[in-house]
């Protein structure tokens, strides 16, 4: 009805009509201030970061060199095993962080007791700072004086101090598992939340027809959750590529380049190579990486908001 | 006193007291040192001294953790933004452009301060022939004992090993249960290469040629029997700590300082950051030259230089503290507690300097000594990236280690000539 008496009021124009057009820059001129600020802190940096790429940084002096960064970059073997370890880090955690959560959010979403007790317990890594986790987990990793050495040999599990992250193995399995314990309960939240939009009736359906706990996860939870899932993944992916604290702190991407993600292999050219041109073209490759992840998330999205339309 | 006279005392000074504080400028200073604990007590009072005799200028210090000082620095240079006063890696930092020649500066002082520098020490702070930076203090490495756990292995304190043979002797006498004879440093930071170059030099052996185009770890057959009887302590002997590819400065002197480890080599600074973590410690160690299987072998000289950054708006303040700094008072000051080496040749009669019998002993043992880092604009990034990466690799497969450092050469020959 109120819609009716505004159309009534106000006669209908066109967005060509000048009382309009000035209305519209209107609008433009209350979202000034907010795309002003981020054509400050994105665009004008990723365009710096393309034009670095294209340049050969020496201190303060630059020259241009148009793609010959990539180049070298490319024929580089340090960047294609970068891309190995990161492809086997993002792998591994996302596979695990969705496993994981999905586990811990089905427990949660049966607990009745402590319920909200045990989901604040089990945001805790994801809440704590990453450089702070990664430096906690650097000391209870420590060979000589680390909890974990001390407990396993109590036990005796081992026989001798473990160098957790003096050897590639270790080293990779420890800083995984220190991404997994901070990226699942990111996931375990959205599938939570997830877990209760799925009706209930669904479930009682199925009780009546003497569906087992499996049957009704198989045919029930899972396709009620699987857009979930899926967006969670790319999201989860476009997250783990492009982390650099915890490897930063626990390995700086050692021992001999077995952690060395792209974005360390990025930090430790620029910083340590003191090569800013390269660093910036693995900026751009690492970002073309994000952008393809973050296209499939765009499609994923409008696909399930279409789904949803239907 | 009337009371327009006190109103105009008032204004006076309330007037004076803005324009005053407008003038004082500010001047940054930067070290990868004003973080560690022993240091904090004196930089606090220099800088408060200081600025009670200059009031027109506030020091202000940049406290950042060792691992992100040079990361920080290159971030701010970048930016034009760095601190006035820094201690960096200085060929390489020079070579970027990233700090001021300090010539001018230097010319202008009397001959009686610039005589306290030897020239040989002055051209550890130059590249191409300027001057980037004015020494400060040094470190030489030498091999420091744990007297304690050297007689528990009935070993004599008073005839420490001066060959590697005796050196092994040793560290499979001090190796034990949780207990081993050393640590071979092989972490990601430079100090791994500063151990490394110590024992291919004290093998007569070379990691460069003499005009540093080429790198030689495997061409020289005295350096690679260096490197594979270090690493080898780990590798093959079983007498140093676990562990060595996480193992650096911060790590070796905690397992010396708990008696985890009998021996360490390191420099005269490693002595307070031992006592630091372990007060009970204090008194019961010894230095001696490191075993060498050369007569006469070189040590490491590591220097530490206050250079002014490119981008400092006010060099003449930034000088005025450079040379407050280098006042003997500090120097001293320094030696004593926190156990940096002066670099002044003018301190070395100073009484409270002889009176420290460890430091009188690494300052006989620096006196054959190679400065550090290497005068290579490269040097920064060979240092930590690819000697480092060598060092590990090779611990990590030692039955590799000709190829891994037959790799090294050709790769750091490549960015020395590049």
């Amino acid at each position: 009805m109120s819609n009716t008496t505004t159309t009534t009021n106000t006669p209908a124009r066109s967005w060509t009509g000048r009382g309009l057009a000035r209305e519209r820059w209107h609008g433009y001129l209350f979202l000034a201030p907010t795309l002003l600020f981020l054509a400050a802190v994105i665009v004008l940096p990723l365009f710096h970061a393309f034009w670095t790429s294209f340049q050969r940084i020496r201190g303060l002096n630059s020259t241009f060199i148009g793609f010959a960064n990539y180049v070298r970059v490319l024929e580089d073997e340090a960047f294609w095993h970068s891309l190995r370890v990161s492809l086997a880090f993002v792998s591994v955690s996302v596979v695990a962080h969705v496993l994981l959560g999905l586990l811990l959010a089905l427990a949660l979403n049966k607990i009745t007791f402590a319920r909200t007790a045990l989901r604040v317990l089990f945001l805790t890594p994801w809440m704590v700072a990453a450089a702070v986790g990664a430096t906690i987990w650097l000391w209870l990793l420590e060979p000589q004086f680390g909890v974990l050495n001390y407990i396993l040999l109590s036990v005796g599990i081992i026989s001798a101090p473990v160098a957790w992250l003096g050897t590639p193995g270790t080293a990779f399995a420890a800083v995984t598992t220190v991404e997994i314990w901070r990226g699942v309960p990111f996931i375990m939240l959205l599938t939570l939340a997830g877990l209760q939009t799925i009706p209930a009736e669904q479930y009682e359906a199925a009780e009546i027809d003497g569906a087992t706990s499996w049957q009704k996860f198989r045919h029930i939870t899972l396709p009620n959750l699987k857009y979930l899932l899926v967006v969670a993944s790319t999201l989860d992916i476009i997250n783990v590529v492009r982390h650099y604290d915890i490897i930063g702190i626990m390995t700086g991407g050692g021992p001999a380049g077995a952690t060395e993600v792209l974005p360390a292999l990025l930090y430790n050219t620029a910083f340590r190579a003191n090569r800013f041109g390269e660093a910036a073209a693995i900026g751009v490759l690492l970002l073309s990486m994000v952008l393809i992840f973050a296209a499939m998330y765009l499609r994923i999205t409008r696909v399930g908001q279409e789904d949803d339309r239907r | 006193m009337s009371r327009n006279a006190l109103l105009a005392a008032v204004a006076v000074i309330a007037l004076a007291g803005p324009a005053a504080a407008q003038n004082r400028v500010t001047i940054q200073w930067q070290t990868p040192n004003l973080t560690e604990a022993q240091y904090e007590p004196i930089w606090k009072q220099t800088i408060a001294e200081f600025e009670a005799a200059n009031p027109d200028v506030k020091v202000e210090p940049i406290l950042v953790a060792r691992r992100d000082h040079w990361t920080k620095f290159v971030a701010s240079a970048q930016a034009r933004q760095a601190p006035c006063i820094v201690a960096v890696d200085l060929t390489t930092a020079a070579a970027e452009g990233y700090l001021r020649p300090m010539d001018d500066l230097w010319a202008k002082e009397p001959a009686s301060f610039r005589d306290a520098w030897a020239p040989e020490m002055l051209s550890a702070a130059k590249w191409e022939g300027k001057l980037y930076g004015l020494p400060n203090w040094g470190g030489t490495y030498a091999e420091v004992y744990n007297r304690e756990l050297v007689e528990k292995a009935g070993l004599d304190p008073k005839n420490p090993p001066k060959t590697w043979d005796e050196y092994l002797r040793w560290s499979k006498a001090l190796t034990g249960p949780d207990r081993w004879a050393t640590s071979i440093l092989g972490g990601k930071t430079d100090t791994t290469t500063r151990v490394l170059l110590t024992w291919i030099w004290g093998n007569g052996g070379e990691a460069f040629n003499a005009d540093m185009t080429e790198a030689t770890f495997a061409k020289n057959p005295k350096s690679l029997e260096a490197i594979k009887f270090y690493l080898g302590l780990f590798t093959k002997e079983g007498v140093a700590s676990p562990a060595p590819t996480t193992t650096n400065y911060l790590e070796q002197t905690v397992l010396f300082a708990q008696g985890k480890i009998a021996t360490m080599r390191n420099a005269y600074w490693s002595i307070a950051k031992v006592i630091g973590d372990n007060p009970a410690i204090e008194g019961k160690m010894f230095v001696a030259p490191m075993p060498s299987n050369i007569p006469n072998a070189p040590t490491l000289a590591s220097v530490s230089a206050h250079s002014i950054s490119q981008s400092c708006r006010y060099p003449e303040q930034a000088w005025r503290f450079i040379k407050f700094d280098m006042d003997k008072k500090w120097a001293i000051e320094r030696a004593v507690k926190a156990n940096w080496m002066p670099l002044r040749r003018d301190l070395v009669n100073e009484p409270e300097l002889k009176a420290d019998p460890m430091l009188a002993e690494f300052v006989r043992i620096g006196a054959n000594a190679r400065s550090y880092p290497l005068p290579h604009p490269a040097w920064a990034d060979i240092a930590v990236n690819d000697i480092v990466d060598a060092v590990q690799k090779a611990l990590l497969e030692p039955a590799r280690t000709d190829e891994i450092f037959r790799d090294l050469d050709a790769r750091v020959t490549r960015k020395l000539r590049q």
